[in-house]
């Protein structure tokens, strides 16, 4: 409950503080965002799954993130970056949506 | 493993419910030991309402606020429309570039064309008030031969008194034949105007001028050279002296401003057709 009131709180800090953003960190926010939401479904699953540990959820949000902002700083560098983004966003994608299917078939029982 | 049956399905029997109810036991027992038999949703219900501040909880929304916020911000910086390219890559923007390059090269090229077509359209226009400008012209040149329009301008006033009747059409056709041949370019003689068409006829005591009968004293009104004009009327055995000897008297004056102002309707001719060759 409390981490739900975090996520709510946080969007609307978001939406309310609207902050510039740094120049250096705006490549690497939005797939930050998408790698976090892959953590966060990934945890909610293990929740589920009864085998949900803050331990091992904070590490890997945190790796998730740092990963994947290395990846995209890497493509920068190595002039693939919007091609190597999209490869990122996608490989989040199909996990975000198998982790969406277990939660579902958790909640759901479908 | 029990070795009591060596059939493959009473093995099997065996086994499973040795095994089932470790499962649940080994998936509920790090989370809720005590309940181990429990549901996805049943732990999502529990974690969800009452809410405990634990320090897995205290994290994770640390974690999730940090999400929240970035997400927020994330989609305002995008969604900001005057902002578009904010967000975008190097290669994006020098794509941008190049097309709205090539984009306005594709306008100025069109302006250019539309420039050369304003500027073609504006000479046509000139030319075609220069063509209209000509035709008023050649139109009032025409007239003033014609004996549609007044004219005006130097020339000389000829003056016949006729006392006795003995001045005939002919006479006054020669002083007229005269007068055109010194370069008359307009004539009247008593309010009628003498064009091309114009003749003389002699009737009962007068003369008749394109049908109107005028009478003495006859006034000529004539535009052209006075220079020419006069000397041409008063040469000897012309026409001054042919009327003189008909006892007319002749007054010439030269003038710098003559009116001519009687006029003639144009008229269609009725055979005759413009050939254009």
């Amino acid at each position: 409950m409390i981490a739900v009131l975090g996520l709510v709180v946080g969007v609307v800090a978001g939406l309310l503080v609207q902050p510039e953003i740094p120049a250096a960190v705006v490549p690497y926010l939005p797939i930050a965002v998408v790698a976090a939401l892959d953590a966060v479904f990934g945890g909610l699953r293990a929740m589920l799954d009864g085998i949900f540990d803050d331990k091992v959820f904070v590490v890997s949000f945190l790796s998730n993130v740092v990963v994947a902002a290395l990846i995209v700083f890497l493509g920068d560098e190595l002039g693939v970056g919007s091609q190597l983004s999209t490869g990122v966003v996608v490989v989040l994608g199909i996990r975000i949506f198998s982790n969406a299917a277990a939660i579902r078939r958790h909640v759901f029982r479908a | 493993m029990s070795n009591q049956d060596a059939t493959p399905e009473n093995r099997l029997r065996k086994e499973l419910p040795e095994e089932v109810p470790a499962i649940p036991s080994q998936q509920g027992a790090p989370e809720e030991p005590a309940e181990p038999v429990l549901t996805g949703r049943q732990r999502l219900v529990k974690g969800l309402w009452p809410p405990r501040v634990t320090r897995a909880q205290l994290i994770v929304a640390l974690l999730l606020f940090g999400l929240g916020f970035g997400l927020a911000v994330q989609v305002a910086s995008n969604s900001d429309s005057g902002n578009a390219l904010r967000g975008a890559r190097q290669e994006d923007l020098v794509r941008i570039l190049d097309e709205l390059d090539d984009r306005s090269q594709r306008l100025e090229d069109e302006k250019e064309g539309l420039e050369k077509q304003r500027d073609e359209l504006e000479n046509s226009s000139d030319q075609a008030e220069e063509a209209r400008k000509q035709t008023v012209e050649k139109e009032r040149q025409l007239g003033v031969l014609a004996g549609t329009v007044a004219a005006e301008g130097p020339g000389i006033t000829m003056t016949i008194e006729d006392t006795k009747g003995t001045v005939e059409a002919d006479m006054l056709l020669d002083a007229i034949q005269e007068l055109r041949a010194a370069g008359a370019e307009a004539i009247q003689v008593n309010g009628v105007r003498v064009v091309a068409g114009t003749y003389l006829t002699d009737s009962a005591k007068s003369v008749s001028v394109d049908g109107n009968k005028i009478n003495a004293p006859f006034r000529f009104k004539v535009i052209g050279n006075p220079q020419d004009l006069e000397p041409a009327l008063n040469i000897p055995g012309g026409v001054v002296q042919t009327l003189e000897k008909e006892q007319a008297t002749v007054s010439v004056e030269r003038s710098t401003k003559i009116v001519v102002d009687a006029l003639r309707a144009a008229k269609q001719p009725d055979y005759a057709r413009s050939s254009s060759q």
